[in-house]
């Protein structure tokens, strides 16, 4: 093995960097300048983004790891229903076996930390008008056929929500006249249809526990062909003016709802 | 509140059908209409200026430098409108300092960055060092310090050197041409990956895109020659014309039929949006879609250029009519885009239902600034054309200096 000399070691290093200097030079002139301007440019933005990018960015993943600092300081405003249970327990128990029992506690009074440190200093509001009901029970086409709607200008105007319905346990004081309380969709399509004079309940039969509880107790709905063909079949007898067709050969591979919509059929 | 329900309101009564409470209002406005338009005549004009150098089309060399420039300067005001219709235009930088490999979005400010340093200043300085470092060795005072800086002070003009610059160009273009297909292809893609939307929802949207992008760019380079070559007191080369004139007319012919190609897929296939979308082009979109975009931007101006080339005419008539072709594919090319941007949000998701869209004059999102964004453009070109002349007669021959 040969002993270390500095002297060789300095003189090859010496040898690269002039073997280096040598290729350089044999570059183009307009690389040379384009690699200064890359060099130049990588660097600008290396140290830019060194000094613009916070340094625990990407700790947790693609944000500020300090931001979860900063938002843990955030003063809590909402305490969560459960809290509200220890005190309000028979409330509780009503609200869990009624409708309302996914809507949480906060929703109708508020946030309520504030009211959970200190309980006598800082009381919850209970919307005693009829701004806060029909945030969500106020008409509108896009909300689920059977959820609980009203227009309120027409609906018992200036009289409080809460003076027929009670809000822990809401059920209707008495049980919906119409259909049409909670289908208005349907409602508003028949009664320019055809059918405007046909009762809802010619085609369907509801329980009565529907009123109360609609998901549990759905009303029926015509199975067949013959259903509609009571009326419509050119057999039919005293139906002058209907629209009439012989069911044995009328489209016989479908049922009548497939193409006619029952609730606005079209006039033929 | 009060301002938002006045804005609302009009809108509201001209609704048809029932749409989601969220939908009354486009997010998308002119803005984001001329944001592809401008990005798809930097993809067009670049694509014609490679077809010089790469296909060797000779007679379309006059435009070959002003295809670049042309580029440079809309390439440069592409992503004004998107900064002003975000806002907060002083936190871009984040998106190249912390990239989001999983958002297209953010991915494009990187591919619009590799194409502009990579591709397009690179091939015009290539293009240019001859001359910056000739007309400086002429020049004095402001005018040579510029030339001086712009050639990165290069004075290497040996025969060498100007092989290298030769090859580079070529070099450059090569990347360039699937780099401009990046470029404009990335639009369509935004678009075209929205699966929620059945208007844009298509793998051909990019392609569409891009061929649209060629139609408006050679239209563009041809507009500008016609009207540069006469304000210089020139005579404008009909070769040159009538090269560019056929070439806009087989980027028409592909991108008609892949429109039509698409539009057949789209009835054939018949999803459950087609009756909508039917509703839609009949009814709020048939003056922007049918007259104007399909009528008059297609098959008027595709007409008259086949008319041109079949029959004997005199050449300032073919020069009238390669004009009025040239510019009423801008209009149509500009009606697709906001056709595609603005169609897009006219429907509702229920489908079966339809909004209207009403810009603004003054406002960040209005017609005023969309104007302004327009012709930003043409005003940095004018600075162009001063500092980088692209004309023949600019150049300077070795001897002569």
């Amino acid at each position: 093995m040969n002993e270390f000399d500095p002297n060789t070691a300095l003189s090859s290093i010496g040898g690269f960097f002039r073997r280096l200097r040598e290729r350089w030079q044999r570059f183009p002139e307009q690389v040379k300048r384009l690699t200064v301007l890359l060099a130049v440019v990588v660097f600008a933005l290396v140290t830019a983004r060194t000094m613009l990018v916070p340094a625990d960015f990407g700790k947790y993943g693609h944000y500020r790891a300090s931001a979860v600092d900063e938002i843990v300081a955030q003063p809590i405003q909402y305490a969560g229903h459960e809290i509200c249970t220890e005190c309000h327990d028979d409330v509780a128990e009503t609200k869990a076996a009624g409708f309302h029992k996914n809507v949480g506690c906060e929703v109708c009074h508020g946030p309520a930390a504030a009211h959970t440190e200190d309980v006598e200093a800082v009381q919850l509001l209970a919307p005693r008008g009829r701004e806060g009901c029909p945030l969500c029970h106020e008409y509108l086409p896009s909300r689920p056929t059977g959820f609980p709607q009203i227009v309120s200008a027409s609906h018992n105007p200036v009289k409080p929500c809460i003076g027929c319905h009670e809000a822990h346990d809401p059920k209707p004081p008495e049980t919906p006249k119409e259909c049409s309380a909670c289908h208005a969709t349907i409602a508003r399509s028949k009664a320019i249809s055809h059918h405007a004079y046909v009762a809802c309940t010619r085609c369907h039969e509801a329980p009565d526990q529907h009123k109360l509880d609609p998901r549990s107790f759905r009303p029926s709905k015509p199975d067949g062909r013959e259903f509609c063909a009571g009326c419509h079949d050119d057999g039919a007898s005293g139906k002058e003016g209907i629209p009439q067709i012989d069911q044995a050969s009328h489209e016989e591979r479908y049922v009548c709802w497939q193409c006619h919509y029952p609730h606005l059929p079209e006039a033929q | 509140m009060e301002e938002l329900i006045q804005h609302l309101a009009p809108l509201v009564k001209e609704v048809v059908g029932y749409i989601y409470p969220n939908e009354i209002e486009l997010h998308w406005g002119l803005l984001v209409v001329v944001y592809p338009y401008v990005t798809g005549l930097v993809a067009g004009a670049f694509i014609l200026a490679s077809l010089v150098k790469i296909f060797n089309v000779t007679e379309l060399q006059p435009t070959y430098r002003m295809s670049l420039l042309t580029a440079l300067a809309f390439l440069l005001v592409a992503p004004l409108p998107l900064l002003a219709h975000l806002g907060h235009p002083e936190k871009s930088f984040a998106i190249f300092f912390t990239p989001n490999t999983r958002s297209a979005m953010a991915m494009f400010g990187f591919v619009y960055a590799w194409y502009l340093m990579a591709v397009l200043l690179l091939e015009i300085w290539f293009c240019y060092r001859k001359d910056l470092i000739l007309w400086a060795k002429q020049e004095r005072g402001l005018r040579k310090l510029l030339h001086r800086i712009m050639s990165l002070f290069s004075s290497d003009v040996s025969e060498r050197a100007l092989r290298f610059d030769q090859k580079a160009v070529k070099a450059v273009t090569l990347i360039g041409i699937p780099s401009a297909f990046l470029l404009h292809g990335y639009v369509g893609f935004i678009f075209g990956s929205i699966k929620a939307n059945p208007w844009w929802s298509s793998v051909l949207m990019p392609i569409v895109f891009l061929f649209s992008a060629i139609v408006s760019g050679i239209a563009l380079v041809l507009l500008i020659y016609m009207i540069a070559t006469p304000l210089r007191g020139k005579e404008m080369d009909m070769a040159c014309l009538n090269k560019l004139a056929s070439y806009l007319f087989y980027a028409m012919i592909i991108d008609f039929s892949l429109e039509i190609l698409d539009f057949i897929h789209r009835v054939y296939e018949s999803e459950e949006s087609i009756e909508i979308l039917a509703a839609l082009v009949t009814g709020k979109l048939f003056i922007s879609l049918i007259v104007v975009q399909l009528l008059l931007g297609m098959l008027l101006p595709l007409g008259a250029i086949a008319m041109a080339k079949m029959l004997q005419m005199p050449s300032d008539l073919k020069k009238m009519i390669y004009f009025v072709a040239a510019l009423l594919v801008q209009v149509g090319i500009f009606s697709t885009r906001w056709n595609v941007v603005v169609g897009g949000q006219l429907f509702s998701k229920s489908f079966s239902g339809l909004t209207v869209y009403k810009t603004t004059f003054l406002g960040l999102e209005g017609l005023l600034v969309s104007m302004g964004l327009l012709l930003l453009p043409f005003l940095i070109l004018y600075v162009l054309f001063a500092l980088l002349p692209p004309w023949e007669e600019s150049k300077v021959s070795l001897e002569g200096s």
